[in-house]
């Protein structure tokens, strides 16, 4: 009956922790949830704060591959926001009836690089030096579900390297994992958002735009969001002054821009 | 440092546990004690989640309880927002733990003597009396064991809960989730300090479970 | 009134079990594998028979083609298992006190055994000073009673004891054998005792059912079982040896004589038992070891008695069993012996043994009491 004394005592203890748990998880009262691109963490991490003090409205930020958001969204995730790297996956949650059509819009053009770890001795100049037999692997998103992933595999085709590198790639759920497999050292080179590879430890090369179709990426609000107001407002900050002026340092080409 | 996900981990971990514990002894019992047609083929049924990739489980629990699934569906008229919530997070860590409850637990009834369950048929006692009174304290030991490993599991969850519940912080980023995150985003010391948390949490428990393994009913 | 009749196939195995006994104890005897611990369960409720019927006490319990089958637990029958089956996380005292005795209406069941009835059967059963140890502190003749207060404390029509002294050591088990023959028979319901050993049975039980391959005899008085076996079975079933064939010699008058391996055998009549045999017709006989003497050389016979079934013949094997040695004896008649190298199986103490110097003497004569001799039914 010794157990029972023990039960008891570890139930207690249980509970206090739910109750505790539970009051942590209140809402504030205006609050946004904003599922974007996994290559927005960057600039985002910097336009979001400067949002909230300017409005007073609490903004979650998840980041992962458009595709995988979308297939989130769909199945009802509660994301108020989406800002998609592309413009295909909008135009799938459009037709499905589930973004407010009049708040879509294109609010950058995305770029790809090549990149490598500064510290390796490794350089990586042109796509065609990625077939070198040093770079052991290679580093993209799924192109199945990223759209740079896509980028980074139509460049490789168009610069007809596909077969001679395609044993070599590695897959990263999204553009930043992709990146952190370059910065890791796990491998030693990687096709990727310019806005992710923009850092101190990293040097990297543009690609050729030309080598992929163009990264149109399009923001909306979701129809099931409660607050359209302050979501439409958070797109229209990123597409004002303010929000520009991060986006262009983090390298992105800007609407009327290109 | 946030807390968030360590609090939302320990309580999501502990309903898991609670609904694994609360389903699966009754099943473990009956599927340890009772035979019936198609018993093995049961018994196997409930390993799946222990065989299948941890996304694609979520998938299937996606399309059932997601928006457009027929039980998501149906809550979402009701009102009730289940995906990509912090009940969505229970059930992903609930399913994944659950196999690990259900053998644990089940080889505990097996390995009680029959006879014993047999002495309190003819003292005149009912199925369920036998249950509480005799099966449960014998294989107490099998139980408690599980849910050790039940919890475990389900604090560590991560495919599961990362396809049903999501990632958003400060509402389903579990502690995985975030140490996870910390390190895509490269916050390493970050995600250092959350992984030897969540270490810490579980020797802790082992510690606990140890002591009171040592105790005789 | 306790009436059973149960047929049930197990594997390779089939129970045909068919007896019924209004004697306070009956015991199943057998070897193990021959279906008696199945029988319980039968009677028990645990295992459902395939076909037949059980009666206890007026009620049925089972009847295959009426479709009755009580549940074990509003049967009225308490089961003392086989290593007794106490429950391990409980005291004494929770033990017994989680039988749940019957209502006054059959078979229903009450909460918990109350206080004062369970204190008495642990006091009737000596076992208060005990009533707060875990059964794994207890001696095996002690965990012996808690099983059978716990079996009682349900107040049953039918006592079920599967081996209950088979757990135990051999002095322990000769002397709780008086132990639980008083405590069964001061109960003075039915009992049904399971044992592998006759000698067990014969001491605790009034009667007999003999098992072998899942057939069974009816109950028998256990008199009539070893002083007068109703078949040559019978006789195999109980351990008996020198189970001998020969043809009767003359008409039977008041004695029964036969013609075995050329001499002249004259064995008593059993009063109990019917004989209507020709001159010619084999019959079945044994003799038991014990009862044939070896004749000293030295002394002449002046015991008429010992003058009637003599033979001669040679020791040809021998086995020291401890206090006895068994000898083999084969007969200087010519022909087959009739049990494989030799005829008859001797029975002496030891004492007898070494002072005949039965090692270096090896040709006596012996005599058969005519008493001795059990000649069987056909």
């Amino acid at each position: 009956m010794q157990t029972r004394r023990h039960l008891q005592r570890l139930i207690a203890a249980l509970a206090l922790i739910c109750w505790h748990s539970g009051s942590a998880t209140g809402q504030a009262p205006a609050s946004i949830l904003v599922f974007a691109a996994a290559d927005l963490g960057p600039p985002f991490k910097r336009i979001v704060p400067d949002y909230e003090r300017q409005t007073n409205v609490k903004v979650t930020l998840v980041l992962g591959s458009t595709g995988t958001l979308t297939q989130q969204i769909r199945n009802g995730a509660p994301a108020d926001v989406f800002f998609a790297a592309n413009e295909s996956y909008v135009q799938q949650l459009s037709a499905e009836s589930l973004t407010l059509d009049q708040t879509r819009s294109l609010y950058a053009r995305g770029q790809i690089v090549s990149v490598t770890l500064k510290s390796s001795a490794l350089r990586v100049e042109t796509l065609n030096d990625l077939a070198k037999a040093e770079v052991k692997h290679i580093a993209i998103a799924n192109p199945t579900h990223a759209p740079y992933g896509l980028a980074a595999k139509q460049s490789l085709e168009a610069a007809g390297l596909w077969t001679a590198v395609a044993n070599k790639l590695v897959y990263g759920e999204n553009v930043q994992q992709a990146v952190q497999f370059v910065r890791s050292g796990s491998v030693e080179a990687g096709i990727v958002a310019r806005s992710v590879a923009d850092t101190p430890d990293l040097s990297w090369t543009l690609v050729d735009e030309r080598l992929h179709a163009p990264l149109n990426q399009t923001a909306v609000v979701l129809a099931r969001t409660k607050q359209p107001h302050a979501s439409t407002d958070f797109i229209t900050f990123v597409n004002g002054i303010q929000g520009r002026l991060v986006m262009r340092q983090f390298g992105f080409l800007l609407p009327g821009e290109f | 440092m946030d807390w968030f996900p360590v609090w939302l981990s320990l309580r999501v971990a502990l309903l898991a546990t609670l609904l694994t514990v609360i389903a699966g002894v009754p099943i473990a019992w009956f599927i340890g004690r009772r035979s019936f047609p198609g018993r093995d083929l049961v018994s196997a049924a409930l390993l799946t989640p222990l065989v299948l990739p941890p996304t694609v489980l979520g998938y299937y629990l996606l399309m059932v309880i997601g928006a457009r699934g027929p039980i998501g569906h149906t809550l979402n008229q009701w009102g009730i927002e289940f995906a990509f919530t912090w009940r969505a997070a229970v059930l992903a860590a609930a399913v994944g733990s659950f196999p690990l409850l259900i053998k644990t637990a089940q080889s505990g009834f097996e390995s009680i003597d029959r006879r014993l369950e047999q002495a309190a048929q003819t003292l005149g006692h009912s199925d369920w009396s036998i249950f509480w009174n005799v099966s449960i304290p014998l294989a107490w030991r099998s139980i408690l064991a599980g849910t050790v490993l039940a919890f475990c599991k389900a604090l560590g969850d991560f495919g599961i809960t990362l396809m049903v519940a999501g990632d958003i912080p400060g509402r389903t980023q579990t502690l995985p989730l975030a140490i996870y995150d910390h390190v895509q985003a490269n916050q390493l010391d970050h995600a250092n300090a959350l992984s030897l948390l969540s270490v810490a949490i579980v020797v802790l428990l082992m510690l606990a479970f140890g002591r009171i393994a040592r105790l005789r009913y | 009134m306790l009436k059973v009749s149960a047929r049930k196939r197990v594997g390779d195995f089939t129970l045909d079990a068919s007896w019924s006994s209004d004697h306070p104890i009956v015991a199943l005897v057998g070897p193990s594998g021959s279906g008696k611990t199945l029988t319980l369960q039968c009677i028990a409720g645990l295992i459902a028979p395939d076909a037949g019927h059980i009666v206890s006490a007026g009620r049925v319990l089972f009847d295959a083609e009426a479709q009755i089958n009580l549940r074990p637990q509003r049967r009225c029958v308490g089961y003392v298992f086989q290593g007794y089956a106490l429950f391990p996380h409980m005291t004494v005292l929770q033990n017994v006190a989680f039988a749940r005795p019957r209502t006054p209406r059959f078979g229903a069941t009450t909460s918990a055994t109350p206080p004062d009835r369970t204190v008495e059967i642990i006091e009737r059963l000596g076992l208060t000073s005990l009533s707060a140890r875990y059964p794994t502190d207890l001696s095996g003749g002690q965990q012996q009673r808690v099983a059978l207060a716990r079996a009682l404390a349900t107040d049953p029509d039918v006592l079920l004891l599967d081996e209950p002294l088979s757990a135990l050591d051999a002095p322990l088990r000769r002397e709780l054998c008086g132990e639980l023959s008083q405590t069964l028979h001061d109960w003075g319901k039915i009992a049904v005792l399971v044992t592998h050993d006759l000698s067990e049975a014969y001491q605790i039980a009034d009667t007999v059912v003999l098992y072998e391959h899942g057939q069974t005899t009816g109950a028998v008085a256990k008199n009539d079982l070893l002083w007068n076996p109703s078949s040559e079975r019978v006789a195999k079933l109980i351990g008996a040896r020198n189970i001998l064939r020969a043809p009767i010699a003359e008409p039977p008058m008041d004695s029964i004589v036969l013609n075995w391996r050329g001499g002249r055998l004259e064995a008593a009549r059993s009063p109990s038992h019917q004989l209507h045999a020709t001159v010619g017709e084999m019959l079945a006989f044994f003799v038991r070891p014990e009862y044939v003497r070896l004749i000293r050389k030295n002394r002449p016979v002046t015991d008429g008695l010992r003058q009637t079934n003599l033979f001669r013949g040679e020791i040809v094997g021998e086995r020291d069993e401890g206090t006895t040695w068994a000898l083999f004896f084969r007969l200087d008649a010519p022909g087959t012996p009739s049990q494989g190298h030799y005829d008859l199986e001797i029975e002496i103490p030891k004492l007898v043994y070494e002072r005949l110097n039965i090692p270096h003497d090896r040709h006596w004569e012996v005599s058969i009491h005519p008493g001795s001799i059990q000649v069987l039914p056909g």
